[in-house]
């Protein structure tokens, strides 16, 4: 199961925090510094995945962007990888086919403020969005739904409510 | 939406953004923040605010919060957004209250509300956004709500519904397993939902609840494996196709579901194979999701009844991770191998330049996966190296956790493997020195009880070198500074139990070290009473031997010191240390024997010697003593079986009995409350069930009490789980099993399974060790070597502590707790202390249970015919609370060998119990039990063997 899902810039600077377990709010920046500290410096080569407390941290980075998981220590790795990979091919999908303001805050534009380059914070601009999908994503702690195509008509349903 | 660069932010949105982008420190971010949540106090609490703007202020609060800032004078407003007609300012609302609210928090109630009128609505985006909320904010208390809405949810026209409605149930049962135990047919039935997702989504709660019960969802192995069979043929659609794999998340749920389905169980393996063989050929190992798949399939096969082909094709795939230049896949493949090397220990040999390469590597993840491979293929041929590998790294890291892991991990690979003393004992002086601190106390009295014991061999010189190395490697050593406090406690020991045992070293240069010790550590009193009941032991070894002796200044000194001491231990034992001399040689020899450790001391826990003097006083007239348990118990049975005669539904009483929560009741209490109460009405089966089987063994007594016949229902409801450890002939193993199985096709038969497989899981763990294997293991692996043990030291720990707390007569051993402690009748006490089991014991308190099952068992069971098995009659109760069974199970699963250990432990006491099996021990039992908080599991062993003999 997930524990909780955490996009942080390399500063340290929570950019998207969803937890599945209930968690106080100290100890969630408790948790969100400790699993920084962790991924920040790891070597591009070593495995993508760290222990953390009693369970592990899978994470990958874009650009200066790290996601992470934090899942059981029974779960498959390699799986939860490829999940953060499939979410980001949705946010891909998702903002350069909808956002017209493609030629302002493209879609690389906005990996390049998610990812902390240029104006960082305008990505909390998109913030909705991208708990939005990740709610179609992931629920309860489980994936929930693993069709790219399933998740986009979903938003687009969504969409037409603006 | 995105158009206006997200929801068409205000001005000052983007400004907020840009300035707090700009600003240069924390603490003008701080100041531009706190700014902002004025304005938003001030705007959010104006009644006149438009609602169109309430959106955006409730995304600037969520802002806020991420930036780290309390926002929770906002949280009411998020709440009052949900209540909102507007769909998307519903939607945000829920969005917000997901993020800002855990379940607990007091403003649930105010959306539980909303919550059931939105599930019941039209619109079917409002249902899937209440739906979020309930997987993310519905608690224990307020699933009761909620549930009959989302249950009519599965049915929904829209796929999107359904499978939510799927999570949330799953979420459910997570939370509270008895809340939806009557609607895991729903799961069942989603398994074959028109779409993949809501199918894919069924798997979830089927993957917890297979794991919980694997026997009760054996009919479904052909379901999966062809459902698993569709998927790899690319039947579903090619959207959940991901980098060419076809639905590869699914697949790899359904392969982990197959191992957990496959273990032990060679019919549910062999249907297995056909499939696995498939899905290793076509997995694209160029892909991380053809590789995730192919590692899942390996975890797969090595769970399975083992088939060689697979075997062959599942080592091929793992020597290609391991050579691969990714460390994922390295890590993949030697985690993959570690498992393997449980079924074919050979494979490892191949690998093994690959497997040092891993244990180089710089990676820490990938290090450790290496050294737990390590562990698990250690034998005595390579213990050195690979200990002196643990210690090296156990050295160079800061994590204490994983520290205390490795370096009882070296402890146990030492004790087992050890070469040679001399090398035992230098291991066993790095790891203290280096991580003495870090680890539990029982490691050291392990240690100790070593050196006392020797190696187990019949060879007294081999032990006399032991520890006459100990003693020379420790008055080296304890000269350094900063020895960590339980290596100094051992060395103490040691010194004062066997440092003149070989007339190397005086008494008064093993007595001045001793001094010094204590000396050098003021603060430290439990070395400080090591040392001084090594000194007395010291003196009372010269004493005994005729010796004149003199008390050195310095322990004179140190006496002085210790008689004025604050802790009345060290003062105690300082009295004692002084009253030695004024006792002749015999007197002496009698109190501090010499090398005595390992005798065994009897302690008559009945209490018989006083037998005559009872009988005397009962002869003159006194009255025979009961105890205040067994009062109460027949007084409280005896009302049960007047009630129970004039209503047969022992509803109301058993009721009463589960008014007595434990304090530490675990908070999923009040559904098992609520499922019990449920469960009575099946009373009509249950009786039906219950007239025909008994137990052979209360056949066996039958009529010879009432008293006995009571007992003989306790133990079989709780006894039963660990039935596994006396290891009854295989035929009647066989014969419950085919009982077992045996489909009922009345209502109680879908929870009854629950607790006689918890039974048949723990007899598995038994089995799984076949003696073929554990030859095969003990040649190459050591491998029943090892599982020994991991059995004895704690068995034989609680002795040494018995010894050594007798050795010290009164004085009190620096842990003396234990010692004193077990004049109580058994479960075993060292393993109370240890805070992983107390913490994980749901302590529902089965025996109040019982308090209404004593009736039915003693009317029916002088009825019954006995001729059959006593384990049926067992699950037939059970099945009354087979609700119970999962809040037991989930307790048991997890790590049944803790419970399997304990059964062997508790051996030896229950013969001691055997001789006299009757209410008032059983009740003593129960109430000791009862007040350590142990779960009937952790009981059941004892009780068990009293029926068994």
């Amino acid at each position: 199961m997930i524990r909780f899902i955490l996009l942080q810039n390399r500063q340290g600077k929570t950019r998207l925090a969803k937890y599945y377990i209930p968690l106080e709010e100290s100890e969630k920046h408790k948790v969100e510094y400790e699993v920084h500290r962790l991924v920040v410096n790891r070597d591009p080569k070593f495995t993508n995945f760290v222990e953390f407390r009693t369970h592990k941290v899978i994470y990958r980075r874009y650009a200066g962007l790290f996601f992470s998981l934090c899942v059981d220590i029974t779960d498959n790795e390699l799986a939860y990888l490829e999940s953060i990979h499939l979410f980001v091919e949705i946010l891909d999908h998702f903002f350069s086919n909808v956002c017209e303001l493609d030629l302002v805050f493209n879609f690389h534009k906005l990996w390049l403020c998610l990812a902390g380059f240029r104006p960082d914070e305008y990505s909390v601009l998109y913030t909705v969005q991208v708990y939005l999908i990740l709610d179609e994503f992931i629920l309860a702690g489980e994936l929930q739904e693993t069709s790219k195509k399933a998740i986009i008509e979903r938003m687009g349903e969504l969409e037409k409510l603006d | 939406m995105g158009s206006q660069g997200g929801f068409g932010q205000s001005k000052e949105f983007l400004d907020l953004i840009k300035s707090i982008g700009e600003s240069r420190s924390k603490a003008e971010e701080d100041r531009i923040v706190l700014r902002e949540v004025e304005t938003l106090k001030l705007r959010l609490n104006d009644p006149n605010t438009p609602k169109y703007k309430l959106k955006e202020y409730i995304i600037r609060l969520l802002y806020v919060e991420m930036l780290g800032h309390d926002a929770s004078f906002g949280y009411i407003h998020a709440v009052k957004m949900t209540h909102d007609e507007n769909l998307l300012l519903k939607r945000s609302g829920y969005l917000a209250v997901t993020l800002f609210l855990n379940e607990d928090h007091d403003l649930i109630i105010l959306i539980v509300n909303t919550i059931q009128k939105d599930l019941k609505s039209d619109n079917y985006l409002v249902v899937c956004a209440a739906l979020n909320a309930v997987c993310r904010l519905i608690n224990e208390e307020t699933i009761p709500a909620v549930l009959p809405q989302v249950v009519e949810l599965l049915g929904h026209q829209k796929e999107a519904v359904r499978k939510k409605a799927v999570m949330a149930l799953h979420r459910f049962s997570q939370k509270a397993p008895g809340s939806v135990s009557h609607l895991i047919s729903n799961f069942r039935k989603k398994l074959c939902d028109n779409d993949p997702g809501v199918m894919g989504a069924a798997l979830c709660p089927l993957f917890d609840l297979i794991a919980a019960d694997v026997d009760k969802y054996k009919d479904l192995v052909v379901s999966f494996v062809n459902i698993l069979k569709q998927v790899a043929e690319r039947r579903l659609p090619k959207s959940y196709d991901y980098h060419q794999m076809p639905a590869p998340f699914i697949q790899i749920k359904l392969l982990k579901i197959l191992s957990l389905l496959g273990i032990d169980d060679k019919k549910a393996s062999e249907q297995m194979y056909t499939i696995l063989g498939d899905i290793m050929r076509k997995c694209d190992s160029t892909s991380n999701i053809g590789n995730a798949i192919l590692y899942e399939s390996i975890c797969c096969i090595s769970s399975l009844h083992p088939n060689p082909k697979l075997l062959e094709a599942a080592a091929d795939a793992i020597a290609k991770f391991l050579k691969s230049d990714s460390n994922n896949l390295k890590y993949l493949g030697i985690d993959a191998l570690t498992r393997l090397i449980k079924i074919n220990p050979e494979i490892a040999e191949q690998h093994q330049l690959a497997v040092i390469d891993c244990l180089e590597d710089p990676d820490d993840t990938l290090k450790r996966k290496t050294f737990n491979l390590l562990y698990k293929m250690t034998k005595s041929s390579n213990v050195e190296v690979i200990v002196d590998r643990m210690i090296e790294y156990m050295i160079s890291i800061n994590d204490s956790h994983y520290k205390t892991e490795i370096a009882s991990r070296c402890v146990e690979l030492g004790e087992q493997f050890a070469p040679s003393n001399q090398w035992f004992i230098q291991t066993m002086n790095k790891v203290f020195e280096h991580a003495g601190d870090l680890m539990n106390a029982k490691v050291a009295h392990n240690l100790m009880k070593l050196i006392a014991e020797g190696f187990g061999e019949d060879d007294d010189t081999a032990d006399s070198q032991l520890r006459s190395s100990a003693v020379e490697s420790y008055l080296r050593i304890m000269g350094e500074p900063k020895l960590p406090s339980a290596f100094l406690q051992v060395i103490c020991w040691v010194l004062g139990e066997y440092g003149i045992a070989d007339d190397k070293y005086s008494s008064s240069y093993i007595i001045g070290k001793l001094c010094d010790v204590a000396e050098a550590h003021p603060d430290d009193d439990k070395v400080k009473a090591y040392a001084v009941t090594g000194i007395m032991k010291i003196y009372s070894f010269e004493i005994a031997s005729g010796k004149h002796v003199d008390l050195l200044p310095e322990c004179q000194s140190l006496i002085e010191e210790m008689l004025a001491s604050h802790s009345t231990d060290l003062q105690q034992r300082a009295y004692e240390l002084q009253s030695i001399f004024t006792l002749d040689a015999q007197a002496v020899k009698k109190i501090m024997p010499m090398d005595s450790t390992c005798d065994d001391i009897e302690i008559d826990k009945n209490l018989s010697f006083l037998d005559g003097y009872v009988q005397q006083a009962i002869e003159n007239g006194a009255q025979p003593y009961i105890p205040e348990s067994e009062r109460l118990g027949i007084s409280s049975i005896s009302s049960f079986k007047s009630h129970d005669e004039h209503e047969p539904s022992t509803h109301a009483l058993r009721f009463e009995a589960y008014e007595l929560p434990k304090p530490s009741l675990p908070h999923n209490i009040p559904p098992v409350l609520a499922s019990s109460t449920e469960l009575v009405p099946v009373e009509p089966s249950y009786v039906a069930d219950i007239l025909h089987p008994t137990s052979a063994p209360s056949a066996s007594d039958a009529g010879s009490s009432e008293l006995k016949l009571r007992l003989d229902g306790v133990q079989k409801k709780w006894g039963r789980p660990t039935y596994s450890s006396p290891a009854p002939s295989s035929s009647s193993t066989n014969q419950v099993k085919v009982q077992n199985e045996t489909p009922r096709p009345d209502s109680a038969s879908s929870s009854k399974p629950t607790i006689h497989d918890t039974a048949y899981i723990s007899r598995k763990q038994q089995i799984e060790i076949s003696p073929e294997k554990q030859k095969l293991a003990a040649s190459l692996f050591g491998g029943s070597a090892k599982s020994e043990g991991r059995h004895l030291p704690s068995q034989k720990n609680l002795k040494t502590q018995n010894h050594t707390s007798d050795t010290y007569r009164s004085s009190k051993a620096p842990a003396p707790d234990t010692a004193v402690k077990t004049s109580q009748p058994p479960p075993d006490l060292l393993d109370m202390g240890e805070p992983s089991i107390a913490s994980s014991t749901p302590s529902v308190d089965p025996f109040k249970q019982f308090e209404g099952l004593f009736d039915f068992t003693q009317e029916t069971t002088p009825v019954s015919t006995g001729g059959v098995h006593g384990a049926t009659k067992d699950s037939d109760f059970t099945s009354l609370f087979a609700d119970m069974s999962l809040s037991a199970q989930s307790h048991i699963d997890p790590n049944p060998e803790p419970n399997g250990l304990r059964g062997n432990k508790v051996k030896p006491s229950g013969n001691q119990l055997n001789k006299g099996p009757n209410l008032k021990e059983s009740l003593e039992k129960d109430a000791l039990v009862r007040h350590v908080g142990v779960t009937p599991s952790g009981q059941n062993p004892i009780l068990f063997k009293d029926l068994l003999g």
